[in-house]
């Protein structure tokens, strides 16, 4: 009888992270100095950080890393952190993969959005708007009951 | 009744069997639009039609500050606003105002019924008069700044941002709060932070009782900083002396139960 710790099941996915999503890695996780530019404040509402305050650098399985809630995924760092800069990172490399639309909650809004919205949320300028036409899923085959 | 003889008749919404929902979803389009600045009066509209032309302004039109003239405190307005931009009710808001947003900077001139900025992502809404309870329900990220009273359950569930009164807040002010942070210049009531999971709670008046697992904080630099930034930003004056509550994490066994969950809750 295999032991439990022998058994692999590859579909079950016990840590959802951006890659995993995605299929691939993004420049901004692997360079500094593709995030270096970013002005978290001209991003945010108002004067201050706003809802970035509660963003933070984090660890996923070892791996310094920042969460995405709009993808409810960790995005992983994979480049050196400067010292006493974590939590600065960790926001600029988030708002990276927001404004380019590489969020997978991004991605989905195109098929699900119900009701209009900017794609790439607040962040990005003119972005095109989605979600003008949504029509409810209809699964192929279902037929609605008589009743 | 039949209408009088050259008496204006306002034609009554369409209403769906129990008097919820207003059926027509046409957009009024009656702002004054003046560049990327707007204004409408919506003394003789519906929530629908409130909201429907927030939108339009906002999405459609391109618009970064809009004004309402008398909202008369309707219920849900300014609400799931997804842009960034500025709105300024003249007036007070019922329940569940400006809820749901993400982006938007909000002022309101009156008060605001229960919940107001429920499940706010980001942005920033100023109240300059009360607001009811659970204010800040499942707040996630953003300011709330009510310069009056807060009602019972002040940031229920509150999941991230900042809820800032300058005056008192009512029983059960952080009831069940996982993250974020609350800044009661006045008084409390009763069972302040109450199985609190995470997140911070100043206060600068008196508590009339911390509520289970809700114990004193230490003061940091950090919390100087923040309490500084916060007021300036808001132009709120000096802030007073104020004392600090966290949780003190003898209620739950979280991380040893379920590492995972504490993803839910980011």
């Amino acid at each position: 009888m295999a032991r439990m710790d022998e058994v692999r099941e590859p579909e079950k996915v016990v840590s959802i992270d951006a890659e995993y999503l995605s299929g691939k890695r993004f420049p901004y996780q692997e360079d500094i100095s593709a995030i270096e530019d970013i002005d978290l404040m001209a991003l945010t509402p108002g004067e201050d950080l706003n809802w970035l305050e509660d963003v933070e650098l984090l660890e996923e399985e070892g791996t310094p890393a920042v969460f995405d809630r709009y993808s409810n995924s960790f995005l992983r760092i994979y480049f050196d952190i400067p010292e006493g800069r974590e939590n600065e990172i960790a926001r600029k490399v988030l708002m990276a993969h927001l404004t380019s639309g590489n969020s997978y909650g991004i991605r989905l809004k195109e098929i699900h959005a119900k009701f209009p919205q900017p794609e790439l949320g607040p962040w990005v300028e003119g972005s095109k708007m989605t979600g003008t036409d949504w029509k409810p899923p209809v699964l192929e085959g279902w037929e609605p009951p008589d009743h | 009744m039949e209408p009088v003889s050259g008496e204006q008749v306002n034609e009554q919404p369409r209403m769906d069997e129990r008097g919820l929902v207003e059926l027509d979803d046409s957009i009024p389009k009656v702002a004054e639009i003046d560049g990327t600045k707007a204004q409408f009066d919506a003394k003789d509209m519906t929530t629908r039609k409130i909201n429907a032309e927030l939108r339009w302004l906002i999405y459609e039109q391109g618009i970064k500050d809009v004004t309402v003239l008398n909202p008369s405190a309707r219920h849900s307005l300014g609400t799931a606003i997804l842009a960034r931009c500025r709105i300024r009710f003249e007036g007070s808001l019922g329940y569940f105002g400006c809820g749901l947003i993400d982006g938007p900077e909000i002022h309101i001139t009156g008060r605001v019924g229960w919940s107001v900025a429920e499940n706010m992502m980001s942005g920033v809404i100023v109240v300059d008069g009360n607001a009811g309870s659970l204010a800040g329900a499942a707040l996630r990220g953003g300011d709330l700044v009510v310069r009056g009273d807060l009602g019972a359950r002040t940031g229920i569930d509150q999941k991230g941002g900042t809820i800032i009164t300058l005056g008192n807040a009512a029983s059960m002010t952080g009831f069940m709060m996982q993250r974020g942070r609350q800044i009661i210049c006045g008084d409390v009531g009763p069972g302040l932070g109450d199985s609190m999971y995470d997140g911070t709670i100043y206060v600068g008046g008196k508590v009339a009782a911390l509520g289970i697992d809700c114990v004193p904080g230490d003061w940091t630099d950090a919390d100087t900083e923040l309490i500084g930034r916060k007021f300036s930003s808001y132009d709120l004056g000096e802030p007073p002396e104020l004392q600090k509550f966290v949780c003190g994490k003898k209620l739950y066994n979280y991380d040893s139960l379920e590492p995972s969950e504490r993803k839910l809750v980011l």
